[in-house]
């Protein structure tokens, strides 16, 4: 089993996107960027978790706050899984990772 | 006035000197040429246009002139000017009207800036706007040209042009260009269409035009609520499936084919968004025109 990882992550702030979602798919537009994106619905929640976390958080705290709000959850939507979306949104400018 | 009023003469003197001013939907465009095939071109497809007063304001100055040099003899060339600069290569003189109509594509979308520019044919019946956006070859102009044949009105078969005040599709017909097998699949499909005679060898192979219904023109100031967005996709041999296509998906397609969301920013965002949601999204295969186009009028009786 692989450590967790000491990663902390903040999203850009909320002024700094445009976001909007549809049956659990959602698109954002990087304000720093001028670039949209489409986000399936594991990265959507993700990014609304960090949106509204107000400090940066683990990807193991990141996974407890979706399975608390989401309890059915798939194990598919893991930290793995969880750390691969973060990894996306610092490519993507929608996120950054500061270490512990 | 409308331009079929013009005698062949007045309407060739006219373009050789002042110009011609000819409203297509909120655009007014003043054309200069003593080009032959594009005089020729002007009268059969613009022939149920407004014609407006010397006088007034043209939204864009263009002209097809004929380049000087030994070309102008030998294999002549026309050239595309707006504002009295070329922004491309000449073409062939056989592709003078073409060439006016891909330079009036490229003037609406690199200055419309009031409107999202969606590269998009737009139908419209009953006061709803049926969008169909896609790349070139997805079949798009062949279906518009089909469905302004069996009741819809023609609102663009290009360039949709969404406002954002009004939040409504706004009309710009203009000749539809059919291109290759689309030609004679559209001969076939509606016999009393008006077309031009294929001109062959241009960038986008053989390319006719068809000229918009006269009702179409004649209703160009009635805008229309976008109410479906369908991206087509021709295939051939396939039966047609119409599959409900997610929002955020048809967002990023959309986005996509604006040639101007970029230049509108979040507010370009936010309307996209706002259409997406208001529309029922669809992604549709077809390879017969005619189930085609009774599939697509069955949607619009669903209201």
């Amino acid at each position: 089993m692989q450590p967790p990882s000491p990663l902390r992550w903040r999203s850009v702030p909320a002024h700094a996107i445009a976001l909007r979602e549809w049956d659990g798919e959602c698109v954002v537009r990087n304000e720093a960027t001028g670039n949209s994106h489409l986000l399936g619905p594991l990265a959507g929640r993700v990014l609304g978790i960090l949106l509204g976390a107000g400090e940066s958080l683990g990807a193991d705290e990141i996974a407890a706050r979706l399975e608390a709000a989401a309890p059915d959850t798939e194990a598919s939507d893991g930290p793995g899984a969880i750390e691969a979306v973060l990894a996306e949104f610092r490519r993507l400018g929608l996120a950054e990772s500061e270490s512990t | 006035m409308i331009l079929r009023e013009l005698s062949s003469r007045a309407l060739k003197s006219l373009l050789a000197n002042c110009g011609v001013r000819i409203r297509t939907g909120p655009i007014v465009t003043r054309i200069r040429s003593r080009c032959g095939p594009l005089v020729e071109g002007l009268a059969l497809h613009y022939a149920d246009y407004t014609v407006e007063d010397d006088a007034g304001f043209a939204d864009f100055n263009v002209a097809i002139v004929r380049p000087g040099g030994p070309r102008r003899w030998l294999r002549p060339q026309i050239a595309f000017e707006f504002d009295g600069a070329t922004p491309f290569f000449p073409l062939p003189a056989d592709q003078a009207f073409a060439m006016l109509e891909w330079g009036l594509n490229w003037c609406v979308h690199f200055h419309c800036h009031q409107y999202l520019i969606v590269h998009a044919a737009v139908v419209e019946q009953g006061g709803l706007a049926l969008l169909l956006p896609g790349p070139p070859g997805s079949g798009k102009s062949t279906l518009c040209a089909a469905l302004v044949h069996r009741g819809w009105r023609l609102l663009s078969d290009e360039l949709a042009l969404l406002d954002f005040g009004t939040r409504r599709a706004v009309p710009l017909p203009r000749p539809v260009s059919l291109k290759n097998a689309s030609i004679e699949v559209i001969r076939r499909f509606a016999p009393d269409a008006v077309l031009n005679a294929p001109v062959h060898d241009t960038a986008k192979g053989a390319v006719a035009h068809m000229r918009p219904p006269a009702e179409s023109v004649r209703r160009a100031a009635e805008t229309a609520r976008p109410r479906w967005i369908v991206l087509p996709r021709y295939q051939s041999g396939a039966t047609e499936q119409l599959r409900p296509l997610s929002k955020a998906t048809t967002f990023m397609n959309l986005a996509d084919q604006a040639f101007n969301y970029d230049v509108h920013g979040r507010r370009g965002f936010e309307f996209l968004a706002d259409v997406v949601s208001e529309s029922d999204c669809f992604e549709f295969e077809y390879g017969d025109l005619d189930r085609a186009v009774v599939r697509l009028s069955a949607l619009a009786r669903q209201g």
